[in-house]
């Protein structure tokens, strides 16, 4: 988990796991079967 | 769920809401208008293609001039670069439409886009990404030499090239403290014109890095006298798209709405970070940009089969917008943080002011 703070990186992966899932939910809830 | 009558679409309120509001966010701390992102997820939403340009550029118009009069207020407007470099950028872009139009004839305009997109945002996000990390880690060994920073440091010698080159008239941009040919602000407007005509775009991730890496610009001024640019060119945008009947202007106010705090808080939240922050963002919107149009440029060339790739694209767009607004969110925190003397990690602090 320190290493998803302490390292820039492994800061970018965390908030792109977090955005591309929010992102995902978003799909599932409001726009599947609309695309 | 709302009816949008003059685009004859049902959408919900509060995605328009917060496309506006992220965009809003991105754009004011980054100086771009954000088309790259908007007009893919209002097509996602379910607007025609002509419609969601129309809608998008409407917005940008009015979220431009938001951010234009607080990055006035911060001082990060350049004036006669601004102006200096209008002329070439109107040129640029009627250019870049004859080229499309070119292209467009050929039939195999789509394509040539895409492709064309990828290489520039691709090349872009290259150099920044290569050219940020430097002075980053520059920035680093100061902080830990116990030096003073600035709010900005970059390392290409590219500006320096430019700034040399003894091509009458000579223009003194007082506020960006450059002294540099008009031809070279000119030539800027008008190559990155020539890219945003040609791609449809306001243009504004091609421009920032220009007036950084040529023109020699802080990047907090490069932000600034860009969005001056972005108005312009959204205004006359909005005109065209409105007299074409392309525009809803109910979608168009719920974005406007959530665009309009948006525009404000990216704006405010560059004087919470030094350049290198703004060019890595910058940099993480380039490389998600050029995922979502590789997919979308995989799935042409696939003849349309493979669904996944269509629903990853999807997935890509709303993605980077919550991305880079999480970023830019906890960089303002981080820097609020240092202030009150509490822990950040070491890679922040030379980061943020």
């Amino acid at each position: 988990m320190k290493w998803f703070l302490n390292s820039m990186l492994g800061y970018w992966v965390l908030l792109l796991a977090i955005s591309l899932g929010a992102a995902a939910i978003i799909y599932e809830i409001w726009l599947k079967g609309r695309v | 769920m709302f009816d949008f009558a003059i685009a004859g679409v049902q959408a919900p309120i509060f995605l328009l809401v917060l496309v506006g509001l992220t965009v809003g966010i991105v754009g004011g701390f980054i100086g771009v208008g954000g088309g790259y992102m908007v007009t893919p997820a209002l097509i996602v939403f379910g607007f025609p293609g002509y419609m969601a340009s129309g809608i998008d550029m409407t917005h940008i118009a009015g979220k431009g001039l938001v951010s234009t009069v607080r990055h006035r207020q911060l001082g990060n407007i350049d004036w006669t670069l601004a102006l200096s470099m209008i002329a070439g950028t109107m040129l640029g872009v009627e250019l870049g439409v004859r080229l499309l139009v070119y292209f467009k004839h050929l039939g195999i305009s789509g394509v040539v886009l895409l492709v064309t997109s990828v290489a520039v945002m691709f090349t872009l996000f290259l150099y920044t990404q290569f050219e940020t990390s430097r002075a980053h880690k520059k920035m680093e060994e100061m902080e830990k030499a116990g030096e003073k920073l600035g709010r900005e440091l970059q390392t290409s010698s590219l500006p320096t090239y430019f700034q040399a080159l003894p091509l009458a008239p000579i223009v003194n941009c007082r506020t960006a403290r450059v002294i540099v040919s008009m031809w070279v602000i000119v030539l800027v407007g008008m190559v990155t014109g020539v890219l945003a005509g040609f791609l449809g775009v306001g243009g504004g991730f091609i421009r920032v890095p220009a007036l950084v890496y040529v023109v020699g610009a802080s990047t907090h001024i490069a932000v600034g006298t860009d969005l001056v640019e972005i108005v312009v060119s959204g205004a006359y945008g909005a005109l065209r798209h409105s007299i074409e009947g392309n525009v809803d202007l109910m979608a168009v106010l719920f974005m406007i709405t959530g665009a309009m705090i948006g525009a404000q808080v990216g704006s405010i939240a560059t004087s919470y970070v030094r350049g290198p922050a703004i060019r890595y963002i910058l940099s993480y919107s380039l490389i998600l940009a050029t995922l979502g149009a590789a997919l979308r440029l995989i799935y042409v060339l696939t003849g349309q089969n493979v669904e996944w790739l269509s629903l990853a694209a999807v997935v890509l767009t709303l993605g980077e917008m919550i991305f880079l607004c999480l970023f830019i969110s906890s960089l303002v925190w981080f820097a609020v943080r240092r202030r009150a003397g509490k822990w950040v990690p070491d890679w922040v602090a030379p980061l943020v002011v």
